[in-house]
């Protein structure tokens, strides 16, 4: 273990023994995190992958079945249309959830007592149990006229909105949802990211006279691409793996019109208890979900090479 | 060997719960010291605080009569904790929970068969509740505990500003709903009342559940047994196209305000309607009475027999069974517990709720004793007589639980696209339920 760590006392040639002190000590405080990572996580996640081959009967011992959990998963048309709606929702939501966040980062930046206030109000969504916030928005979008948003549509003169009951507009109102509650927690990061921007720049492009759109093209958003990629990576796993929005706010419906794969992989393992297929749809997305973590975090690395 | 294959289906839903949310789900903690103690019985309910304090009161009590010791867990989760525990084959010693989920449980060898005879007082128990705990096999996994069946209720006070009947037929059901809906009978002058709730998500099989009483009484069946324990799909009979397209056409795609808004994504946690004072029928089991009689208030509504259809006015039936669990070795004492559960005595404490302390039997299934009498309570009797003389239950030997979710889905779209042809999509589901019927060697 300690062999792979290239100590920094070592280059300072301190000696063996500090050598391996220095090295042990890193690894003394990530124990415990790693200890709980192993069986709470890659443990389970492990048995999982194991358990995607199996028709997993709990008492009777399970039957290996080889590859048929997920040729059965993949040609399932609902979990096809799943992907579709899956790509939709993370799509819409992860590039929903930057700009605002973005947009809101900009507003929201500064030292100003007000703007503190402003902030933890802006970013109360992210901290809320998403249930909650799935309930509340089940408010908002009653289908009557009673339904906050209804009401407000009315005062317009538009007519009543079925917000979630139409399966044509059902997933939009749940990427909505969704853009609401992480716009905030991109807005932090992004907030991170402003804060390190050498404001001689600022002043220095002001001097030169240049438009708002290029202050914001040429010096701000070079300056906040690692918050950038940081935020692209998140949302992209967040994406894939959405479940909590979907199910408190549709359960997957009307007429299956918002099932994404989380909610179909929950569907197989407990409404219909099997595990082995649940277990074969969760292995996938893990699959989906590494491949682009790598692809983003390798045009990430190209991007600073240029 | 026996180790390495109990700890890799130890994992199992905690993995599944694991790769979900990102987070592992422990297994339940409860592998108790009392399980070991041969005088203790480790019991699980799918319960609620409110109904744990009921079984808290009936164990108690047998606890006093007998010296055998329980140690009970209600379980709220009682499925997927259920899964976790028998993946270390260690069961609880008895369970309590829905017939619906018999056939599930014994297709994965949770249960231990049981001799009906040899449950004191098993003869008090009628033929027709015994007879929906036969397994597969023939043997029976299950004793009967607690009975249900679906009833209308409906708002009274409602009806009388209009100068309406309680409705007993589709037909009038439909003009009272719509009157419900139109004529503000709440008298706000508002337009916000709807005449009936439906839970019609097709999450859990919601649809299925509530849907199944109007497949029924329009003289359809979901899956039909053919007497030689095989199955075939029965949902492309004329009888389920006309059930169907009437519930389509009338409550989901006619006139609105006849359900509840949100109906088609609504469960029963969220189908508050009437509680909430808005809706002025809800077809639904009498665990919802303690409820209502709070809101809207028992003396608003009342309990009447479900509308009948063209083929009659048989509702969904449903309950409790108490089920051993496969291999503890304490047969004595679980029958022992298991006959004072189904005893006069076992069944009055658990047919008796305490201001919000839910009763835990509704309809006893002692013969020897009537719900309405032994609540002092008329509308009980309304839900007796459902039961025992027109309900029907889901099929309790084969694993329903996938037929039950893909019925649902299919009602839910056909309810969801107004332009969809039912016949079709009838037909797509019954081929569908051949599939699942063939998973389990069951079909015809």
């Amino acid at each position: 273990m300690t062999a792979t760590v290239p100590a920094p006392g070592a280059r300072e040639g301190t000696g063996r023994r500090a050598f391996d002190k220095k090295a042990v000590v890193p690894w003394l405080f990530l124990a415990p995190g790693l200890l709980l990572a192993l069986v709470f996580k890659f443990w389970p996640m492990a048995k999982g992958i194991w358990l995607s081959f199996f028709d997993v009967r709990p008492f009777l011992g399970d039957k290996w079945t080889g590859l048929e959990n997920y040729s059965r998963v993949l040609t399932d048309h609902r979990f096809q249309d799943a992907i579709g709606h899956t790509l939709i929702l993370g799509i819409g939501q992860s590039v929903g959830a930057i700009l605002l966040g973005f947009a809101l980062a900009l507003l929201l930046e500064g030292q100003a007592r007000s703007l503190k206030f402003l902030r933890t109000a802006v970013f109360l969504p992210a901290v809320t149990a998403t249930a909650v916030v799935g309930e509340l928005w089940r408010l908002m979008y009653y289908p009557t006229s009673d339904g906050l948003l209804n009401s407000g549509l009315h005062f317009f003169g538009v007519g009543t909105v079925q917000f979630l009951d139409n399966p044509g507009i059902a997933l939009y109102s749940t990427m909505v949802m969704g853009i609401w509650i992480w716009a905030p927690y991109n807005m932090v990061i992004f907030l991170a990211g402003l804060a390190g921007v050498d404001r001689s720049l600022y002043e220095a492009a002001a001097m030169d006279g240049v438009s708002l759109w290029q202050r914001l093209r040429f010096v701000t958003l070079p300056a906040i691409r690692p918050a950038l990629m940081i935020v692209l990576t998140l949302a992209t796993i967040r994406g894939l793996r959405v479940f909590t929005e979907v199910y408190v706010l549709t359960g997957g419906g009307p007429a299956g019109s918002t099932d994404v794969w989380m909610t179909r992989a929950y569907t197989l393992g407990f409404s219909r208890n099997d595990i082995g297929g649940a277990s074969a749809a969760s292995v996938v997305l893990l699959c989906v979900t590494l491949l682009l973590t790598v692809l983003v975090n390798h045009l990430r690395k190209r991007g600073e090479a240029r | 060997m026996g180790d390495r294959r109990r700890r890799h289906r130890l994992a199992a839903a905690a993995t599944v719960a694991g790769l979900m949310f990102g987070t592992a789900a422990c297994g339940s903690g409860s592998d108790s010291a009392g399980n070991s103690d041969p005088n203790t019985l480790e019991v699980w309910t799918r319960s609620d605080p409110d109904s744990a304090a009921t079984y808290d009161r009936v164990f108690a009590a047998f606890t006093k009569k007998t010296g055998i010791k329980i140690d009970y867990q209600p379980v709220v989760n009682f499925d997927q904790q259920l899964q976790s525990r028998a993946s270390t084959k260690d069961l609880p010693d008895v369970m309590i929970n829905d017939t619906a989920l018999m056939g599930s449980y014994q297709s994965q060898g949770l249960l231990k068969p049981i001799d009906p005879a040899s449950i004191a007082g098993g003869d008090r128990i009628t033929d027709k509740s015994w007879s929906s705990t036969v397994g597969i096999d023939g043997k029976h996994y299950g004793i009967p505990y607690s009975r249900q069946a679906q009833t209308l209720m409906i708002r009274s006070d409602w009806l009388k500003k209009l100068g309406l009947k309680a409705p007993t037929t589709w037909q009038e059901m439909l003009s009272v709903a719509q009157a419900f809906a139109t004529e503000d009978p709440d008298g706000d002058g508002k337009a916000d009342t709807y005449g009936m709730v439906a839970p019609a998500s097709a999450q859990n099989g919601y649809a299925a559940m509530w849907g199944a009483s109007f497949l029924w009484q329009g003289g359809a069946q979901i899956i039909a047994p053919d007497g030689k324990g095989t199955y075939t799909p029965a949902m492309d009979s004329t009888a389920a196209i006309n059930a169907v397209t009437w519930m389509k056409d009338n409550l989901f795609c006619g006139k609105k305000g006849v359900v509840q808004p949100g109906a088609i994504t609504a469960v029963t946690a969220t189908a508050t309607n009437f509680q909430d004072g808005n809706a002025g029928m809800y077809m639904t089991g009498p665990y919802n009475i303690t409820t209502f009689d709070a809101t809207p208030g028992k003396d608003k509504y009342e309990v009447v027999p479900a509308p009948s259809g063209p083929a009659g006015g048989d509702v969904l039936a449903d309950g409790e069974n108490v089920y051993l669990g496969a291999r503890t070795g304490k047969d004595e004492k679980e029958l022992a517990l298991a006959s004072f559960l189904v005893s006069a005595e076992g069944q009055k404490i658990a047919m008796a709720g305490t201001g919000v302390h839910q009763p835990v039997v509704r309809i006893p299934v002692n013969s020897t004793l009537d719900a309405a009498k032994v609540r002092n309570d008329a509308r009980w009797s309304v839900v007796q007589k459902a039961y025992e003389h027109a309900s029907e239950q889901f099929p309790n030997a084969p694993d329903f639980a996938p037929i039950k979710q893909d019925t649902a889905d299919a009602l839910n779209s056909i309810f969801t696209y107004c332009g969809g042809d039912v016949r079709s999509q009838l037909k797509e589901l019954n081929d569908t339920l051949a599939g699942d019927l063939k998973d389990q060697d069951l079909l015809t």
